[in-house]
């Protein structure tokens, strides 16, 4: 992939993911909650599942199908472990179980992330990126992937930002996977600039 | 009297942190709806002095539910709170009748706010 691509992902990231996390940390109670965007890529649909974690391990999944000027798919995925130290945070449940509240905190969550991202990139290009309502899914990082893909077009690369937040000293690992429809990406880059893609 | 107030979110832990917030600030939240067809009914039902409405939700959302509760209601005021920022939806809530459009997610302060202006 070229070096504008890449910049370009990484610049949106950051603009996506940091309004999200200002908001995250006043969620926490105003506790220090800092976010590092370490890595974007674009891998081919096969490699991305084995770059977040790994098929085998157990991931919770937030995802949802765009509509509007933009379609295609987004996720959140983030580490189980990741998400249990969020939800000590967020509700104080040290229980480490997965009961309603705590599976409807990390829905809320992962919407705003993708949210927040698609409307960043709403902003910069002027068009409208719905997203549905999310599902959710807390499984083995290979079954998620299925169920995140569902309907999507495979043939495309995926785009995947890894970020990472620190709260109370604690690290938090999370990806935001941004698959959209092919033409709509190219749609995206004309619109910013950027040329072919 | 305490103002009365109606949430509608499709997550619980939304809901759960409006009320927080809503409460504390000396005002009473009489009904919680989790979609858009249970805030009309609940509307219709309880004629709550203000809502707050999510937009995205399952079976109906948050702009039709904008737009059934002002027939119902002309003068029903709603407050929007959803993470779904994007111009376009804004304008299309603000002309089916909301009066104030928060973006999720939001500080506790900037929903009191809301209240105190739109409920005055």
């Amino acid at each position: 992939m070229n070096d504008a691509k890449l910049d370009f992902l990484k610049e949106l990231a950051n603009i996506g993911t940091g309004h999200a996390t200002t908001a995250l940390s006043q969620m926490l109670s105003g506790r220090l909650f800092q976010l590092v965007v370490p890595d974007a890529q674009m891998l081919p649909f096969a490699e991305a599942a084995e770059y977040v974690g790994g098929a085998e391990q157990v991931v919770v999944g937030i995802f949802v199908v765009v509509s509007g000027d933009v379609k295609g798919h987004m996720a959140f995925l983030l580490p189980l472990d990741s998400a249990l130290v969020l939800l000590r945070l967020l509700i104080g449940d040290n229980s480490g179980e997965m009961n309603e509240l705590a599976r409807s905190a990390l829905q809320e969550i992962g919407n705003i992330m993708i949210t927040s991202y698609l409307n960043a990139l709403s902003k910069m290009t002027n068009l409208l990126m719905a997203p549905s309502v999310p599902g959710v899914a807390i499984d083995m990082a290979g079954a998620v992937w299925q169920s995140v893909l569902a309907g999507a077009q495979v043939t495309n690369e995926v785009t995947v930002i890894r970020t990472e937040f620190f709260a109370d000293g604690e690290s938090i690992e999370g990806n935001i996977i941004f698959l959209p429809d092919d033409d709509d990406f190219k749609k995206i880059a004309r619109l910013l600039g950027l040329g072919e893609m | 009297m305490a103002k009365t107030v109606m949430i509608t979110d499709d997550t619980a832990f939304m809901r759960m942190t409006l009320k927080n917030v809503i409460e504390k600030n000396g005002y009473s939240v009489v009904g919680e709806a989790g979609d858009g067809e249970e805030a009309v009914a609940l509307y219709r039902e309880l004629r709550p002095d203000m809502v707050t409405m999510d937009i995205t939700m399952p079976k109906m959302d948050g702009i039709t539910a904008i737009k059934e509760i002002m027939k119902i209601d002309p003068q029903a005021k709603i407050i929007v709170c959803s993470a779904m920022g994007q111009k376009p939806m804004v304008i299309e809530a603000l002309s089916a009748g909301a009066k104030d459009f928060l973006v999720k997610p939001f500080d506790a302060e900037r929903v009191v706010e809301s209240l105190r202006k739109i409920g005055s």
